[in-house]
């Protein structure tokens, strides 16, 4: 057995024997449809355009929820890491955040702004935004002293100290950050989705839930976690690729 | 012995009177009490003493990193300032894991602005007469510890400072690298010699190396003495043990109250 089988083992036990139980008539089809059928529903969801039009909507509004959210963590972060007083200032309020199940405020998002896009970017920013802001500030407070220091005897200005210095520094845990930050903001994304939205896996997924469409139920579910999964290595990847210089 | 000045007699470095402290936890620490030294342009000198003499206080203050609370420091005849490049090389190294070997070797002459063709040029020499030669490409993490301490050597050379400090740059080694790299940086200083301000818990290795010793006191760092090591060069690491050199080894070893050992 190869090594990467292991990972293959568990998921591959729990779908033969899911489509063994779905033809024995042990499951019910109607809350367990069989594994077999899904491939054909996705691939007709697919070519109808649903599939596609909702996927759109998911990584739209994630990608702009992510734009939104890490640009100004990234600038806050750094401010917070190097200037001391912007840091104790606002520790405690980014920590709240952060803790905080953003979802909580949806509602009131909606009364102040509407119905509409403007408070789904909100949450997913807000998501992103706490996450990128406390990676990049511990990030930018953990640069050794050391390397400064050489830099400045070096004769090393500011800029070439930035740039080939204090930024190769924290490029690994800003990455680190962007990869927590984009599995925080699809979370978000798929639970505003839930709500009053008309577009989105997620919104596909309650209005199958409303239809007894189990199969899309399924779909949107399998969807959402591969998404999750593929987003998660890719970054992982562009991790290691990104800092060669890391022991792995 | 202080030379007097006349303004025209070559100055390496001059220490004078220096007192030094820091607070650590609200209590005031004084770390060297009226400190004076000085060495010729292209003479090197060792700085030796218990732990706690205030060593690395010492050579953060002649790195202008820390200021001294009276005294002052004077690098070819001009008070220490911005205008002075001074490399350091630590006990670790201090290379950047994210350069590999040639672009941290030109990483001072890139703070220059040398362009590139000519920093990979220059560093390539120095990295090979270091015994680097086929490594420039590879990341610290790659090479030993040794080897690490051979790139920050080529650092600090290629940036032509007009003062070199070094902390324990081998106390980090295992004792046969220990005395190649003694034996690699006395043959390259030799070559080339710069002014140098080594410190060291090692009598053998300051002796070996030095023009100059100043022994210090501990807690704070005062002076003990001040040899000038009569040694003739060039010197290497399994031709040293002449009888003015065990002469000077007994000495030392009094000064730090080893020598009933």
């Amino acid at each position: 057995m190869k090594r990467w089988m292991a990972p293959l083992a568990i998921p591959l036990v729990v779908l033969v024997s899911w489509q063994m139980l779905s033809t024995a008539g042990v499951l019910d089809p109607l809350f367990f449809p069989p594994p077999a059928r899904l491939l054909p529903a996705a691939a007709r969801l697919w070519a109808s355009g649903e599939l596609p039009m909702h996927l759109r909507a998911t990584l739209l509004r994630l990608s702009l929820g992510l734009i939104l959210g890490v640009l100004p963590g990234l600038a806050l972060g750094l401010a917070m890491g190097r200037i001391a007083l912007v840091r104790r200032a606002l520790d405690p309020v980014i920590s709240a955040l952060y803790t905080t199940p953003k979802i909580s405020v949806l509602p009131l998002l909606i009364l102040v702004l509407g119905v509409g896009e403007a408070p789904r970017l909100g949450l997913i920013a807000a998501a992103a935004f706490t996450t990128m802001t406390i990676q990049t500030a511990d990030a930018v407070r953990a640069i050794d002293p050391n390397y400064s220091e050489v830099a400045r005897s070096c004769g090393a200005g500011t800029w070439l100290t930035w740039r080939r210095v204090y930024f190769p520094a924290v490029l690994p845990q800003l990455l680190t950050g962007f990869r927590l930050a984009f599995g925080r903001a699809l979370l978000a994304t798929i639970t505003v989705e839930l709500f009053n939205c008309q577009r989105g896996i997620g919104s596909m997924i309650v209005m199958a839930w409303q239809t007894f469409a189990t199969d899309k139920l399924y779909l949107g579910v399998i969807l959402t976690a591969l998404l999750g999964i593929a987003s998660h290595t890719a970054l992982k990847l562009a991790e290691r690729y990104a800092a060669p210089w890391r022991r792995a | 012995m202080a030379r007097q000045a006349t303004g025209a007699s070559p100055l390496g470095i001059r220490c004078r009177e220096l007192n030094v402290g820091f607070s650590a936890n609200g209590s005031k620490i004084e770390a060297i009490r009226n400190l004076s030294f000085q060495a010729a342009p292209g003479q090197f000198l060792s700085i030796i003493g218990p732990s706690g003499c205030g060593k690395t206080t010492l050579l953060r203050t002649l790195a202008n990193l820390v200021q001294p609370n009276s005294g002052r420091i004077e690098l070819d005849g001009s008070p220490v300032g911005s205008q002075h490049r001074i490399a350091m090389v630590h006990q670790d190294g201090g290379l950047f894991p994210w350069m590999t070997v040639i672009e941290n070797a030109a990483f001072a002459l890139e703070a220059q602005d040398v362009p590139k063709t000519e920093r990979t040029a220059q560093a390539r020499i120095l990295l090979e007469r270091f015994g680097l030669g086929g490594r420039e490409s590879a990341y610290p993490h790659q090479i030993s510890a040794g080897m690490r301490q051979r790139v920050a050597f080529a650092r600090s050379f290629l940036s032509r400072p007009s003062l070199l400090l070094m902390d324990e740059p081998f106390a980090a080694l295992d004792a046969q690298t220990r005395l190649r790299l003694q034996n690699d940086l006395l043959a390259f200083w030799e070559r080339q010699p710069i002014t140098v301000v080594f410190v060291t818990h090692d009598i053998d290795e300051a002796i070996l190396l030095s023009d100059r010793i100043v022994v210090l006191s501990s807690q704070p760092g005062t002076l003990v003495r001040d040899y000038e090591v009569r040694l003739g060069r060039p010197r290497r690491v399994a031709r040293r043990w002449s009888a003015e050199y065990m002469e000077l080894r007994t000495a030392l070893l009094e000064d730090l109250g080893l020598a009933e050992l």
